[in-house]
């Protein structure tokens, strides 16, 4: 049978979401009576003391069950998600959960958060990071940093010490070469302070979450969470003491979730009330919540400055970032590392650079995983300044970026060997596609265009094990069990295709059962874009393990060394024996009072393949940051755009875009060109349109749908318009050479932008997302500087 | 036991609609939502709520034939209009909407929460004008809400019915329909 790799096949979940059947965590409410609901009552103040909370009108209203405070006996909010912890004696950021309320209906748990009598005393805030940062904040956030105990950090380099603000709590550094002898062997100089926005991964399903209490005093639940063992299940049994066989956790099919999904955050709380009030318990963000309670993305500031040769050859980075992290108390997860690691994988940056790297705590909701784990913002400013680079030095955008590129078989900044990368051939086909390093022809009024490119590569953080179990059946059926999670992307169709691929059957031979712990064997979570390696290697594993087995069977039935047998389908082809071609379901004896089967293949059960597949653990690194391994693979992309800005108002029209992946060989070519269209709809977003906008209370104003921009139908231009590229550098250690891709996507579109509106209009963008308002302003700005340079 | 609210049970009043071709009555206060009574009372979990004050666009249902957004219908609006759900498209298990198949064959589809609304749209759009353009087919997507996709494969979907590529898209509903 031809291969199945690199194929298109169909999505396996495709008819079930076509035809509204499959069921989503927020479809449960029906397979259910009784379902008690949770409502909370939330801060309206960015940073406040809690003078006064009085639940006890709430307690007294008839149908409510239990009401929950930061004061809950036996709980230790520093083990939970960020954005789950319930205010104490302050409310730390707009939406902060100050109780929750668990009642028989919706609407009573409603009139109970109304009656919880609540006094607040406003306290100065910070919102942004360059309010943090100061020396004297008007706010400091976490004033235990310092003074908590030894060890909460799990890497205690990252601990933040000599801080500048009492704000900053987490710090990272890494210097390779010597960035400053460098920098005086540069021709020319580039340098920029660049920002973006705070955003909200917003998939259309809002987060929810559904636990039964089970009669053996265990807990069931679904939810549209992330990571069914490794994120929930675990986070419920270390962190509210539950016995894992108490402990069940089943993912339907997920509305979306973009990364932002890997934080349990409504989980803990759901599981939590299930077992408080020996309850079945639906807890449901409203659209609203999902932006001002769940966790945004992390925004980034940087400070780039770039030494180059007049060839173009860049020597020396150096290079500043902040990570602005929310409301987050003891903060153990960021330090800037995370997100500098966006500026290592494609440039070689003559081998010096310093990378300064920090985070900062401000009143807005805590931030956590999304599309990109902070490259795309990290990414942004190095793209824009080696685009101004190329226009300074008279030099192609294309050019420039090659003469720089760290090549497969040479290493990173960090000292690691890059075994992987598409990065060239991603790029010049995006270049060829758009034609930037031709001029458009200006043919649209007040609507100038420009052309402009960049590129990216992003990290895959080792995650630990992933597992998978493939059947095969007595009647010859084959069946896989991996719990990777499906945010949409398709990752479940693709492992199906390796074990068919493994078989040597078409697609629809193999059915696929995921996500249930009770069934389903171990897989940490689905991030960093590491399904189709890790699970990839893990099915792929477990494939090979029940063909092994097979084999064994067959040769023993006919006499042979098993490596005389192969496996297609449910057929095995014999060689060197009396028979060609056997039906493997025939080996399998039917049950019988003279075939008791002790051993050997009985109908009824099935051979079972298993197999573990986990990325080797990085190293310490030393003071200097570096190590020989730190992250474990590398995905590529690149994107150019032809825009049009529009000189009176400052709109940007997307009027042709090319974006391309290096996935490594692809599994599925399909769901990829999907990725890649919807990364740059989304990216396109980002870059344009979204961000948290705060009034003087520090409340975020644009919290629903229309006034917080999402990409639509009518954001990328028409279908001939949008041109994709897979191009591929095989991982020699991913399933038949495959990678993730889908966050690399996302990185690149912003910087093309920019440079895009620089080459229509003149004007050199700091940050995004790029509105009407800023763009009309630095158009402003330009032309008051050039009338000012006529007189 | 079920705790049912006072005030709510005696507003209750009968409300009769047509869904999915079939006569249904039912009996619910008169602030419950189209999405809330096709969800909560007549089970069609297809329609999906993403947001509450129509923004998204995942509850759309077709009244009469047009797309409406039923979070937003209350169910006294709904009375006597007929209602098209997703689950009320197909024909038969084995024998889907030519726009259901097309969505499936151009990977239309990632994580599918939009997708009920997204075909029914693309259904509303189809018979109003059976030859629209791409830019009017997006135009008229523009209400729907995906995450995931960037329309190309989505269009590209709508454009093969439209093309014909899976029969007389018209003449199927005609057969199917009735």
């Amino acid at each position: 049978m031809e291969s199945l790799i690199g194929k298109g096949c169909r999505r396996i979940d495709a008819y079930d979401k076509v035809t509204g059947r499959g069921l989503y965590a927020s479809d449960y409410d029906n397979q259910f009576t009784h379902v008690a609901q949770i409502k909370a009552l939330r801060s309206p103040y960015a940073h406040a003391l809690i003078k006064k909370l009085d639940i006890s009108r709430a307690q007294a209203l008839d149908g409510v069950i239990y009401v929950m405070t930061g004061y809950e006996k036996g709980i230790d909010w520093d083990q939970f998600p960020k954005a789950a912890v319930l205010a104490m004696d302050r409310a730390l950021w707009a939406g902060q959960t100050v109780a929750l309320v668990c009642a028989e209906t919706e609407e009573i748990a409603e009139k109970a958060v109304d009656l919880i009598d609540v006094e607040y005393e406003v306290l100065p805030h910070v919102l942004d990071y360059y309010d943090a940062i100061k020396p004297n904040p008007a706010a400091v956030v976490d004033p235990d940093y310092e003074t908590r105990d030894q060890g909460f950090m799990d890497r205690p380099a990252d601990r933040a010490t000599n801080r500048v603000s009492p704000n900053i709590v987490g710090a990272y550094f890494m210097n390779e070469g010597n960035v400053e002898e460098a920098m005086k062997t540069a021709d020319r100089i580039a340098e920029g302070e660049f920002w973006v926005g705070k955003k909200t991964a917003s998939p259309m399903e809002c987060a929810n979450a559904l636990c039964r209490y089970d009669n053996d005093g265990g807990i069931t639940m679904w939810s549209n969470g992330a990571g069914v063992h490794g994120v929930i299940k675990q986070g419920i049994v270390r962190i509210l003491g539950m016995e894992e066989s108490h402990v069940r956790v089943i993912q339907p099919y997920m509305g979306g979730s973009f990364g932002s999904r890997l934080n349990p955050f409504i989980e803990l709380l759901t599981a939590l009330m299930c077992i408080r009030t020996k309850r079945t318990v639906r807890y449901k963000f409203t659209r609203k919540e999902l932006f001002i309670a769940s966790p945004s993305n992390w925004t980034c500031i940087t400070k780039v400055k770039l030494g180059a040769k007049n060839d173009g050859t860049i020597v020396a980075n150096d290079y500043y970032l902040c990570e602005e992290i929310g409301a987050a108390l003891n903060n153990t997860f960021f330090s800037g590392r995370l997100s500098s690691s966006g500026a290592a994988p494609v440039y070689t940056w003559g081998h010096n650079i310093r990378m300064d790297t920090y985070a900062v705590t401000t009143n807005t909701v805590p931030a956590a995983e999304y599309r990109g784990l902070g490259c795309p913002e990290a990414e942004f400013g190095i793209e824009c300044l080696i685009n101004q680079l190329a226009d300074e030095l008279h030099m192609s955008p294309v050019e420039i970026r090659k003469k720089n590129m760290i090549k497969r078989g040479e290493r990173d900044c960090y000292g690691e060997l890059i075994t992987s990368t598409g990065i060239e051939k991603c790029m010049e086909a995006v270049a060829d596609a758009i034609k930037v390093e031709e001029e458009p022809v200006q043919d649209m009024g007040v609507w100038k265009k420009g052309r402009g490119i960049a590129v990216a590569g992003k990290q895959n953080t080792p995650l630990g094990r992933s597992e998978a179990e493939v059947w095969f059946n007595s009647d010859g059926t084959i069946e896989l069990f991996i719990s990777c999670d499906e945010n949409g992307m398709g990752a479940t169709t693709a492992m199906t295709q390796i074990v068919a691929n493994e078989f040597k059957v078409p697609i629809e031979a193999v059915k696929t059962t995921k996500g249930d712990t009770a069934i389903t064997p171990y897989d940490n979570y689905s991030a960093s874009s590491r399904t189709t390696y890790n699970c990839g290697n893990a099915c792929m594993l477990a494939a090979q393990d029940c063909i092994r087995q097979l084999k064994d069977e067959v040769a023993r039935a006919y006499g042979l060394h098993p490596s005389k047998v192969e496996i297609e389908g449910t057929k095995a082809i014999l060689k060197g024996s009396y028979v060609q071609e056997v039906d493997i379901p025939s080996l399998f004896v039917p049950v019988g009072m003279f075939t008791q089967g002790n051993w050997g293949l009985q109908k009824g059960s099935p051979v079972k393949g298993h197999a573990v597949y986990c990325p080797a653990a990085i190293h310490q690194w030393g003071k200097d940051g570096r190590a020989d391994r730190v992250w474990n693979w590398f995905q590529y992309s690149a994107c150019a755009v032809e825009a049009a800005v529009n000189e009176e108002t400052g709109q940007i029209r997307i009027l042709k875009i090319a974006s391309s992946a290096d996935t490594g060989n692809p599994i599925n070519t399909e769901t990829i060109r999907g990725q890649i269209i919807g990364g740059i709809h989304m990216a396109v977003g980002f870059a344009t349109m979204e961000e948290h906008l705060y009034d003087d209370k520090g409340q975020m104003w644009n919290c629903n749908l229309s006034d917080y921009r999402l990409p639509l139908s009518d954001t990328l231009p028409t279908n001939d318009n949008v041109f994709t590229f897979i191009c591929p550098d095989p991982l020699p250690d991913g399933p038949y050479g495959a990678k993730g891709m889908a966050e690399s996507i996302t990185i690149p579109v912003g910087p093309a932008i920019a440079e895009a509106v620089y080459k229509a209009v003149g004007v050199r963008v700091t940050g995004y997302p790029m509105t009407a308002e800023r763009i009309l302003k630095l158009i402003e700005d330009r032309d008051a500087v050039s009338e000012g340079g006529a007189r | 036991m079920k705790i049912e609210n006072e005030e709510e049970l005696r507003g209750r009043k009968e409300y009769s609609l047509t869904v999915n071709g079939r006569k249904v009555m039912v009996f619910v206060h008169p602030s419950k939502t189209l999405l809330e009574v096709l969800r909560e009372d007549l089970d069609l979990i297809g329609t999906k709520c993403g947001c509450d004050d129509t923004n998204c666009g995942v509850c759309t249902v077709l009244m009469d034939g047009h797309p409406v957004k039923s979070c937003t219908i209350l169910i006294p609006q709904a009375a006597g209009h007929t209602i098209l759900t997703i689950e009320g498209l197909e024909a038969a298990p084995d024998n889907l909407h030519p726009l259901q198949q097309s969505f499936i064959d151009h990977t239309a589809i990632q994580c599918g929460f939009c997708t009920p609304a997204m075909v029914l749209t693309a259904k509303a759009i189809l018979d109003e004008n059976p030859h629209a353009s791409e830019e009017e087919i997006r135009e008229g997507l523009h209400g729907n809400v995906c995450r995931c996709t960037g329309y190309k494969q989505i269009t590209e979907a709508i454009m093969a019915v439209r093309d014909g590529e899976y029969g007389d898209f018209l003449q199927w509903e005609e057969v199917n329909h009735k």
